[in-house]
C-alpha cells in the first residue's frame, strides 16, 4: 500500500489496460504456459520448421485475403481478373507472384519439417498423433497447391487440372464419384472453377486453422522430444525455455524464408499463359515442380496402360503414406538416435534421391517434348 | 579435431549467420532495379558482405572455440580468419568450378556413348523417358561424387587455415555451465533494450526502404499481356465514305416514304370503298388506332 501511494511506482496507462485484460482472459498465465515452455537439450535451429510453416501460412491467408479483393471466380473473368491483378493494381503483380512463390515454401517447408520429425525420431511414443496429425496437414498443404493452380484459368492452369483429375479418376472406389465432383461436369468449365475456388478458400483454409490448432495442442502435451542423443543429465543440463533464445532462432528463420520468398517473387514473377481452351494447342501439360517426379515415374514404360497408370499414380504413393500413417505403430523400438537406426536413415536418403532424380528427368523431359 | 570438421563447424553456421543479412540487401538492389547477381549490383553486394562476413566468421568460429573446443581465441579472428579464408576460397572456388564442369561434361558425353551403345546392340527400343533418368543417374552420380570430394578438399583448406587460431588461444577452464555463461557475458550486450531499439529500427528503416523501391505496377515486360495493348477499338473517320453511306441511307428512307405515300394515298381509295367495314377493324385494332 506504501508502494501504491508513491507517485513513481503508480502503473502507467499501458499497464493498466494489460492489468484490466489480464484479470478477465489470464493474459498473465497464457503468456507463461507460451513462453516457458521447457526445451530438453536447449533451443535449436531444426526446431524452426514448424513456426516458419504456421508463419508462411499466416502470410498466405494475408496475402490470399488481398488477391480475393479483385479476383473474380468466374471462367469469363478469371483470366482478365488475374491479368488485371498482374498488371493494373498497385503491388498486384508483387502479392501474386509472392501468393504464388509462399505456396511452394509452404511444401518445401513440409517436407523439411516431417523429414526433421522422421529423422529425430519424433514420430514414436507417446507423439503418434501428431504425426498423424501432421500427416493430415500435408495432404491438405498439397490439396492447397492443387486447388489453387487452376484459378489463374489459363492454359498451365487448365492442363494441370485436367491431369490431375484423370490421377483421382483412377482411385478405385470414390476415384469416379471425386472426379466428378470436382469437375461438376464432363469437361472443365464454370462448375470446377466454382468448386476449387470455394475448396481453396474456405474448406481448406478452416481445415487448417482446425488441424495445425490440434496439432499444436497435442504437442504442448506431450512436450517437445529435443535431440536423439545425449544421456538424460546432459539434456536437463542443457534444457532452455521457448523464450527468448528459440523464439529469436524462429524469428530469424521466419525473416530468412520471407525474404527468399520475396526474392522469388522479383526474380521469377508470375507470368499468365495463353487463356484456358479444351484445345491444348502446342502447350505440354504438366503439373506444379512438387509432383513433377510423380509426372515422370508415370511416363515410364512400366507405368503405361491402365493397370501401370493405376499402379504408378495411385497404388504406390497410396501405399506409401499409408506407410507413413502406420510407421508410429510399426516402428515401436524406443531408440530415437538416427545413426543407430540405418535403414531409416537409409530409406530417407534413398527417397530423397529419388524425388530428386524424377524431377530433374522431368525437366530434362521437356527438350524431347519440343 | 580434424581439418574437415573444424572448417564445417565453422563456416556452416557463419554461412547462415551472414545469408539472411545479405539477402534483405539483395532484395533491396532487386526492388531498386539492379540485379544482384552481376554488373553494379554483384559488385555492391560484393562490397556489403565484406563487413557482414567478418563479424558473422568472427562470431561463429568464437562459438565454435568456445563450445566445442574449450578456448578462447585472441581478438581480432573475424577480419584475421575473413582475410585467410578470402585469399583461399577466391583460388580453389574457381578451380572447383573448372574441375567440376569438366568432369560433369566428360561424364555427360561417357554416358551419352554408353547408351547409345546398348541402344544399338541390346536394347534399341529404350523410351525416352527411361534413357534420360539413366543418363541422370549415371553422369549424375559422378558429378556429384566429384563436387562432394572437391567440397571435402575445399573445408580442410578451411579447417587447415583455422587451426593455427586454435594453437594460439588460450584454454578455458570450469564446467559447461561456466564457459556459456562466460561466452554469454562476451556476446550479449549490457544495454540490451537500445539493442532491441537499434534492430526494431534498423528494420523499420529497411521495410520502408523496400516500399519506397518497391515498383506498384510489374516491372517486367509481359508482351502477350492484351488488356493494356488492346484498350478500346479506335474507328478511324473518313469524311467521304461516311457522307456517301448517310446519302445512301437518306435514299432508302426517301424511297421508303415515297412508298408510304403511296400506300397511304392507296388506302385512303380503298378506305373510301370499303366505308361500311371500318367500325368492325376499330374493333379488332384497338390500341394500333390509338
Amino acid at each position: 500500500m506504501q508502494q501504491d501511494s508513491q507517485p513513481g511506482n503508480q502503473p502507467n496507462p499501458f499497464e493498466k489496460i494489460v492489468e484490466f485484460v489480464d484479470e478477465r482472459v489470464g493474459l498473465k498465465t497464457i503468456q507463461a504456459k507460451m513462453l516457458n515452455e521447457p526445451i530438453p537439450g536447449g533451443s535449436r535451429w531444426a526446431y524452426a520448421f514448424g513456426s516458419v510453416l504456421l508463419f508462411i501460412f499466416i502470410l498466405q491467408v494475408v496475402t490470399g485475403i488481398l488477391l480475393m479483393f479483385y479476383y473474380v471466380p468466374s471462367t469469363d473473368h478469371a483470366y482478365d481478373s488475374t491479368q488485371y491483378i498482374i498488371h493494373e493494381v498497385d503491388y498486384g503483380w508483387f502479392l501474386l507472384s509472392y501468393h504464388f512463390w509462399g505456396s511452394s515454401a509452404m511444401v518445401v517447408m513440409v517436407f523439411a519439417h516431417m523429414s526433421q520429425v522422421f529423422l529425430w525420431g519424433a514420430y514414436k511414443k507417446p507423439r503418434e498423433l501428431i504425426w498423424l496429425v501432421g500427416l493430415a496437414l500435408f495432404g491438405i498443404v498439397m490439396g492447397f497447391g492443387f486447388t489453387g493452380y487452376l484459378l489463374p484459368w489459363d492454359q498451365r492452369a487448365y492442363w494441370a487440372t485436367v491431369v490431375g483429375v484423370e490421377i483421382m479418376d483412377k482411385t478405385p472406389i470414390v476415384g469416379d464419384f471425386m472426379a466428378r465432383f470436382l469437375k461438376g461436369g464432363p469437361t472443365p468449365g464454370q462448375m470446377t472453377l466454382s468448386r476449387f475456388f470455394v475448396i481453396h478458400v474456405m474448406v481448406l483454409p478452416a481445415a487448417l486453422a482446425g488441424l495445425a490448432g490440434l496439432h499444436i495442442f497435442l504437442f504442448r502435451k506431450a512436450g517437445p522430444a529435443g535431440p536423439f542423443r545425449g544421456t538424460p543429465e546432459e539434456l536437463k543440463a542443457k534444457t532452455d525455455y521457448f523464450f527468448p533464445r528459440q523464439i529469436w532462432k524462429d524469428i530469424v528463420a521466419m525473416a530468412t524464408v520471407f525474404l527468399i520468398i520475396c526474392s522469388l517473387a522479383f526474380i521469377e514473377p508470375v507470368v499468365l499463359l495463353q487463356q484456358a481452351t479444351p484445345d491444348p494447342g502446342d502447350y505440354h501439360p504438366e503439373p506444379e515442380w512438387y509432383f513433377l517426379f510423380l509426372f515422370q515415374l508415370l511416363r515410364l514404360k512400366m507405368f503405361g496402360g491402365e493397370l501401370g497408370q493405376f499402379l504408378g499414380a495411385i497404388a504406390i504413393p497410396g501405399a506409401f503414406m499409408a506407410f507413413l500413417a502406420a510407421l508410429p505403430f510399426i516402428d515401436t523400438n524406443p531408440e530415437r538416435n538416427l545413426f543407430k537406426r540405418p535403414v531409416a536413415l537409409i530409406g530417407w536418403i534413398v527417397i530423397m534421391v529419388f524425388i530428386l532424380v524424377f524431377t530433374l528427368s522431368a525437366i530434362i523431359n521437356r527438350e524431347f517434348l519440343h | 579435431m580434424s581439418n574437415i570438421k573444424l572448417g564445417l563447424l565453422v563456416f556452416w553456421p557463419t554461412f547462415w549467420t551472414g545469408f539472411p543479412i545479405k539477402l534483405a540487401f539483395g532484395l533491396l538492389l532487386l526492388a531498386a532495379h539492379m540485379h544482384p547477381w552481376e554488373g553494379e549490383g554483384l559488385f555492391l553486394l560484393l562490397l556489403l558482405s565484406i563487413p557482414i562476413d567478418i563479424w558473422a566468421l568472427g562470431l561463429c568460429a568464437r562459438t565454435v572455440f568456445i563450445d566445442r573446443l574449450k578456448v578462447d581465441p585472441q581478438p581480432g579472428i573475424g577480419a584475421n580468419l575473413w582475410l585467410r579464408w578470402a585469399v583461399f576460397s577466391a583460388m580453389a572456388l574457381p578451380l572447383i568450378k573448372i574441375i567440376v564442369s569438366g568432369a560433369t561434361e566428360m561424364a555427360k558425353s561417357v554416358t551419352t556413348n554408353m547408351v547409345h551403345a546398348i541402344k544399338e546392340s541390346i536394347y534399341p527400343t529404350l523410351p525416352v523417358a527411361e534413357q534420360i533418368t539413366l543418363e541422370l543417374v549415371m553422369w549424375g552420380s559422378v558429378a556429384t561424387g566429384v563436387l562432394i570430394l572437391c567440397l571435402l578438399a575445399w573445408l580442410y583448406g578451411l579447417g587447415w587455415l583455422t587451426q593455427p587460431f586454435v594453437k594460439n588461444a588460450k584454454s578455458l577452464e570450469g564446467t559447461e555451465e561456466e564457459r556459456a555463461s562466460f561466452w554469454d557475458g562476451l556476446r550479449i550486450p549490457a544495454d540490451q533494450p537500445l539493442l532491441l531499439t537499434a534492430f526494431t529500427g534498423a528494420g523499420v528503416v529497411l521495410v520502408f526502404v523496400f516500399w519506397a523501391l518497391l515498383p506498384s505496377t510489374t516491372p517486367h515486360p509481359h508482351e502477350e499481356y492484351e488488356f493494356i495493348s488492346k484498350g478500346p477499338k479506335e474507328e478511324k473517320v473518313e469524311p467521304k465514305k461516311v457522307l456517301k453511306e448517310a446519302e445512301k441511307v437518306l435514299a432508302k428512307a426517301e424511297l421508303v416514304v415515297k412508298k408510304l405515300e403511296e400506300e397511304k394515298s392507296g388506302e385512303s381509295k380503298d378506305s373510301k370503298d370499303q366505308k361500311g367495314q371500318e367500325p368492325a377493324a376499330k374493333e379488332m385494332q384497338p390500341e394500333k388506332k390509338k
